[in-house]
């Protein structure tokens, strides 16, 4: 960095720092916004999915064992109502049994007998009363057809004569919370990445226009290179602030959810600086790109209308990426600009090295950075774009 | 000190300044008269190396504006506009500093000027406060500090009391007398004739980019003894203004 280029930077970055909406878009929202959702979705989650919490249920038909054993079960709670049908429309139970009148008498002379079980396929609860009274009734299944088969004297082992006995490649693969991480963390990076330093970019090309600061600036000492490089960096500085913004309020938000956002702390350190650096060239790229087109635009307004599309540029490839398995990303994917990146943060993120795609990659995004600098260093010399107001 | 030589800017199909040439001596001040897209400013941008000249040079200080922009950037300063274009989060001292810097000064020698300036321009009470919310008057001092932080030997002025309220024009004019004292080289824009009659001694009148008549005040009311500055304005251009 030039003399001049760094008087440009320290100076820009004294400006943002001290621009309170900067500060709150940039990198105050990104820190609350993950944990809030996270204690959102996890309250909802809890209540919804947490077996534990007894599920109210209803009973059509006598005393017999099966209600006996129902009884006895802590997670689900027995109602008493004549309506149970009217109580399950407005989920005050969350499913209801009908158990023939004679269970325990067709049970003991091996007459196979159905019982109903309504629910609501529609709610969560419900579903969840569903499957704790499917369970109940297996295991009671289970231990009739145990009692009767010794009864017989044959080996109850005959009822399961193949049993499957799953084996997982990899001991501890983090679970549905990793697989969440891998779809949402690489994503969220390169959005990050890609979109931090919009605030930052507005102010410092289409803001100087505006504020009529760009004049005496373009008469200094100062060459137009060095004091577009000044602010490039301060724009990319930006942009990593709020990446690492949403990464702590992404890691937070792990912490008060790990069932649902996974525990990224088990990763290599060489693969968490690999991440670094090609969030680095994402940023390095968009910075340079949000500062040409905010150069480019009249006013603060326009600049932020101009870069709204900026959001959408990274989502798309973002979508397309986000159920992407990390290890089978397709060769192509290496070489198209933004998803190549998330792809290799995929990979990365569950662990893999792959050199020649890392190398690749890499080349890329310096290619890419290279670029977009040229554009930017480029277009501060148009007298058309700089004095378009 | 600074002759312009047949100094032209297209834009398109538009001359904006077309064949530009007169003179400003060392120390005077040149009031460059016009009305709105006269083009003023374009001529002040130009010899400020904001914009490139389509043809034609001019030669500030023995720089040729084309071939040597940087050294001429090193001897001039601007004020544009009566907007005063400063950032509003950096204090008083820290926007004056800041173009000290771009200018190459050290530190010692910024503190030591804009210590002067706070001085000179009665800034000291609020030279540490941040400008975001100071009057149009006390950011107009600002921008008259940072615009010569530098010490430059060339001023070029663009309108720089529209839009301001009478104390802040009384600030802007007590600035232009000042430099003067100090014997700086000024070319400064305006359409006001009472205005220009207060500060200048020579006048050039322009209209559609070309020049109409370049003299002095005292010569023009001397060929037109029967006119105010502002009836000779007329004449020169209301003649050539289809």
């Amino acid at each position: 960095m030039s003399k001049f280029s760094w008087i440009v930077f320290k100076k820009e970055i004294i400006d943002i720092f001290r621009d309170k909406k900067t500060i709150i878009t940039s990198i105050i929202l990104p820190i609350v916004i993950f944990p809030i959702i996270a204690l959102a979705m996890g309250g909802g989650m809890k209540d919804s999915f947490d077996p534990s919490i007894p599920s109210p249920i209803a009973i059509v038909g006598g005393e017999n064992e099966l209600t006996e054993h129902i009884n006895s079960i802590e997670n689900l709670e027995i109602i008493d109502t004549d309506e149970p049908e009217k109580l399950l429309e407005e989920l005050d139970v969350h499913a209801y049994l009908v158990i023939p009148e004679n269970f325990d008498e067709m049970i003991e002379n091996s007459e196979i007998q159905e019982i109903e079980v309504h629910y609501d396929p529609s709610s969560q609860k419900s579903g969840l009363a569903f499957s704790k009274i499917k369970d109940v009734i297996e295991t009671m299944k289970i231990e009739k057809t145990k009692q009767k088969l010794d009864e017989l004297n044959i080996d109850s082992k005959i009822l399961d004569l193949v049993p499957v006995k799953p084996v997982e490649i990899e001991k501890d693969n983090g679970g549905i919370g990793m697989m969440m991480m891998s779809m949402i963390l690489p994503m969220l990076i390169a959005i990050y990445a890609a979109v931090g330093g919009i605030p930052a970019a507005v102010d410092l090309g289409a803001g100087e226009k505006e504020r009529q600061t760009l004049e005496p600036l373009l008469t200094t000492n100062a060459s137009r290179n060095a004091l577009i490089m000044g602010k490039y960096f301060a724009v990319v500085v930006a942009g990593i602030l709020g990446t690492i913004a949403s990464l702590l309020g992404f890691s937070l938000a792990s912490i008060i959810s790990p069932e649902f956002y996974g525990q990224a702390a088990g990763l290599p350190i060489l693969n968490v600086l690999l991440m670094g650096v090609f969030a680095l060239l994402i940023c390095g790229v968009f910075s340079a790109l949000e500062l040409l087109v905010s150069f480019y635009a009249r006013n603060f307004k326009e600049a932020q209308t101009y870069l709204t599309p900026f959001t959408f540029i990274v989502l798309i490839p973002a979508y397309f990426t986000m159920f992407l398995d990390g290890k089978l990303i397709p060769e192509i994917y290496i070489h198209i600009p933004i998803l190549n990146t998330i792809s290799i943060l995929k990979e990365l993120l569950i662990g893999v090295i792959n050199i020649p795609h890392i190398l690749m990659v890499f080349g890329w995004g310096v290619v890419y950075v290279a670029i977009a600098l040229f554009l930017v260093n480029k277009m501060i010399h148009k007298e058309k774009v700089v004095f378009r107001n | 000190m600074i002759e312009l030589k047949e100094l032209t800017k297209q834009f398109k199909e538009i001359k904006a300044v077309d064949s530009l040439s007169f003179n400003v001596k060392k120390g005077e001040i040149l009031g460059l008269l016009g009305e709105n897209g006269a083009g003023k400013t374009t001529t002040l941008r130009l010899l400020a190396t904001m914009l490139k000249p389509t043809s034609g040079t001019a030669i500030i200080d023995g720089c040729d504006l084309v071939k040597d922009s940087n050294l001429v950037r090193s001897k001039i300063g601007i004020l544009f506009g009566g907007e005063t274009g400063l950032y509003d989060r950096l204090t008083a001292y820290e926007n004056i500093a800041y173009f000290g810097e771009l200018n190459g000064m050290s530190k010692t020698e910024i503190k030591n000027r804009i210590d002067k300036l706070a001085k000179l321009l009665d800034m000291e009470e609020y030279i540490n406060r941040r400008v975001g919310k100071f009057s149009k008057g006390m950011k107009q001092k600002v921008a008259i500090a940072r615009s010569i932080v530098h010490n430059p030997e060339i001023m070029f002025l663009d309108e720089p009391t529209s839009g301001l309220d009478v104390s802040a024009v009384k600030v802007v004019h007590d600035f232009i007398i000042e430099l003067k004292k100090e014997g700086k080289t000024i070319v400064f824009s305006s359409h006001s004739m009472k205005e220009v009659e207060k500060l200048c001694e020579r006048v050039a009148i322009i209209h559609k980019g070309k020049l109409q008549v370049q003299d002095s005040l005292i010569n023009l009311k001397e060929k037109y003894p029967e006119n105010d500055l502002e009836e000779i304005f007329l004449k020169k251009v209301g003649g050539n203004n289809e």
